[in-house]
């Protein structure tokens, strides 16, 4: 028995701070995090954790810690595989563990461990003029990376529509001219777009089948990812039909969304009316949208 | 992203039974309380892994159960989850969870128990399972399943949660005694005493994890026979075997390989207290194929026979995994091994 009986609560809150420090348990022992619960030095661990015939209470300690972050890195791995083999291991891990520092997980599923990832990415990446004697983006490139990936695990195991009923073209090619404009398309719930500021779709299907890809140069690309079939499939996009196509997940009506895709558009309106023809029905044959119908009156219909 | 709602219930400012929780059903208390709880030996099991599951959807192999970790169905509603639904229609599922921290002083997270109940309800599982452990605190979640002290305000702080998680499932928890690799000075009691004081108090089931009372018996110095001896056996639902990493001053819970001789001589001693009792392989790194899993567990057949010897000749042990009871360390340290309490499902896996 230890002199000092510590609560149940006080000593989970110590052993958390302890084994889930960065730096080391003797580093988490002086942290502030476990001060607050338990007041001792690295030395005294043995008030609270018994050692064994063969560890002493800081080894102990040190399994649990090693063990927490091998375990959710070797997660984040798995989840970001393209990344981490476009990083190397090494440098991967270094990024993961800043994630893991700044977002612990906070759910029972250790499918929202890397939801935050990309955002953690971008948001503490170095601002270019910082980077002394490194000329390149690749930065830019490791967000796009982990951003299409993401989006890609996300439709994985995400809702879909397997096994219900996907909108049918002959009810797309019924509809009267004049209600397109306020018609609404009900997307499925797998389809994402992305927007990349490096063509990473190629790389990332290179590196998927275990291939070497180099790095490509900085390039708009504009990616749709949905699933049929449980199978996760990509669509390479160019700017009208990811600004229809964003619309349109945001349910706007079909009128406001091809409105948005024409402001980008360099084609004649011709072009473009047969461009929009053929754009529904590749897209209603590959299974983007569950449904038709007219769009409730809202201002951001007017 | 899912979010973890850890609340109280409303009348509570803490974690602990109150309004209708305060309540056991009535099934619980029943004084004559049947072996196993009264659930089936569904006999021999294998832990449903992602890698297997194009096997097993051609193959459909002659498994008595699986076992899935919940966590990984709880949310899916894509592939992993519509593999599950088709396994479920032709094999018995148990559940298995590695996050509902029926020790952290936490909140219960009532979203993930009413999450586990629908999931039970949707593949008809036999029971539902977790860990006498800890995985996190202050709303976090470290993936592990950490010790708690065992000593009579843990007790009972896991007394009354189980309770509660008991009369949300409807049915009883069946809790597994963890690999662990520290102990504390607050502990007062052997964990054998506290599994027994647990199931006897919250009416639950127990899960004996073989490897994991060996395991623990070589990190904290105590007797795994013993051990084995001592749980109350008409509590045992269910087993669980596995392989694992003697680093030589202590052994990790890796399930990256075959069960090791000692091991069967534990399972072989406790089935003979329990009688027959489900009982599950669990392989979750360096995973072979599918037969190779099946086999090892199906190595268990051989102490079906209660006139068996402890020491029957012929027994199968794969290269490398002999060690004897009690304990003994190997030479072959293990850098980097990692306790492996989860499989995690991604996009891109089979």
């Amino acid at each position: 028995m230890s002199e000092t009986r510590h609560t149940l609560d006080e000593l989970q809150r110590w052993m958390q701070a302890v084994v889930t420090h960065p730096r080391g348990v003797a580093l988490g022992i002086e942290s502030d995090q476990a001060q607050e619960q338990i007041d001792l030095v690295p030395e005294q661990a043995e008030r609270i954790v018994a050692r064994s015939r063969a560890l002493s209470a800081l080894e102990r300690l040190n399994i649990y810690n090693q063990a927490y972050f091998a375990r959710l890195l070797e997660c984040l791995r798995h989840e970001y595989s393209v990344l981490a083999a476009a990083l190397g291991e090494e440098l991967f891990d270094a990024f993961a563990v800043g994630y893991l520092e700044s977002h612990p997980s906070t759910s029972y599923t250790l499918g929202s461990l890397g939801a935050d990832f990309p955002e953690h990415l971008a948001a503490t990446r170095p601002a270019r003029e910082t980077r002394t004697g490194d000329s390149t983006d690749w930065p830019e490139f490791m967000i796009d990376l982990a951003r299409l990936e993401r989006a890609v695990n996300e439709v994985f195991d995400g809702p879909g529509v397997e096994g219900q009923p996907l909108l049918d073209l002959a009810r797309l090619v019924a509809i009267w001219p004049q209600h397109w404009p306020a018609t609404c398309l009900v997307c499925a719930p797998c389809l994402r777009v992305v927007k990349l500021q490096f063509p990473v779709n190629e790389y990332f299907t290179a590196v998927r089948l275990g291939r070497t890809a180099p790095v490509p140069q900085p390039e708009l690309e504009f990616v749709a990812v949905t699933r049929r079939d449980y199978r996760v499939l990509r669509y390479a996009l160019d700017l009208p039909q990811y600004e229809l196509l964003c619309a349109l997940i945001a349910g706007e009506p079909v009128g406001t969304a091809i409105a948005r895709a024409a402001a980008v558009s360099h084609s004649a309106d011709e072009v473009l009316a047969t461009q929009l023809h053929g754009w529904f029905q590749d897209w209603t044959a590959n299974g983007f949208f569950r449904d038709v119908h007219n769009c409730p009156r809202r201002s951001s219909c007017l | 992203m899912v979010e973890r709602v850890s609340r109280s219930h409303p009348e509570c400012s803490k974690p602990t039974v109150c309004g209708p929780w305060a309540s056991p059903l009535k099934f619980f208390e029943s004084p004559n309380m049947p072996p196993r709880l009264g659930n089936p030996d569904l006999g021999l099991g294998v832990g449903l892994r992602t890698v297997h599951f194009n096997h097993i959807l051609s193959e459909w192999p002659a498994v008595d159960w699986f076992e899935i970790i919940s966590e990984n169905f709880l949310n899916s509603q894509g592939r992993p989850r519509y593999v599950l639904d088709q396994i479920a229609e032709r094999y018995p599922i148990v559940m298995h969870g590695v996050s509902l921290s029926i020790g952290s002083t936490d909140p219960l997270n009532f979203e993930y128990l009413k999450k586990l109940a629908l999931l039970a309800r949707q593949v008809q599982a036999r029971w539902i399972s977790d860990h006498v452990c800890w995985t996190g605190v202050a709303g976090r979640n470290t993936h592990d399943l950490l010790p708690v002290p065992l000593n009579e305000e843990s007790l009972a702080h896991m007394v009354e949660r189980v309770r509660v998680v008991q009369s949300v499932l409807e049915r009883p928890l069946v809790l597994e005694n963890p690999s662990s690799y520290l102990t504390f000075a607050d502990s007062t009691m052997p964990e054998w005493e506290f599994l027994s004081q647990l199931a006897d108090q919250a009416n639950c089931g127990l899960l004996l994890d073989v490897n994991n009372v060996y395991v623990s018996s070589v990190n904290h110095d105590f007797d795994p026979v013993e051990y084995i001896e001592r749980v109350p056996h008409d509590r045992v639902v269910q087993y669980h075997l596995a392989g694992h990493t003697n680093c030589g001053t202590h052994c990790i819970d890796t399930h990256d390989g075959a069960v090791i001789d000692a091991v069967w001589e534990l399972y072989e001693r406790a089935r003979r207290l329990t009688g027959g009792v489900s009982t599950l392989l669990e392989w979750d790194a360096n995973i072979p194929e599918f037969p190779v899993v099946h086999a090892e567990v199906q190595k268990a057949k051989q102490f079906f026979d209660a006139s068996t010897s402890l020491k029957a000749p012929g027994r199968s042990s794969a290269s490398g995994t002999a060690e004897s009871l009690p304990s003994s360390r190997g030479p072959w340290p293990a850098r980097g091994a990692v306790s492996n309490p989860l499989a995690f499902i991604v996009a891109g896996d089979a």
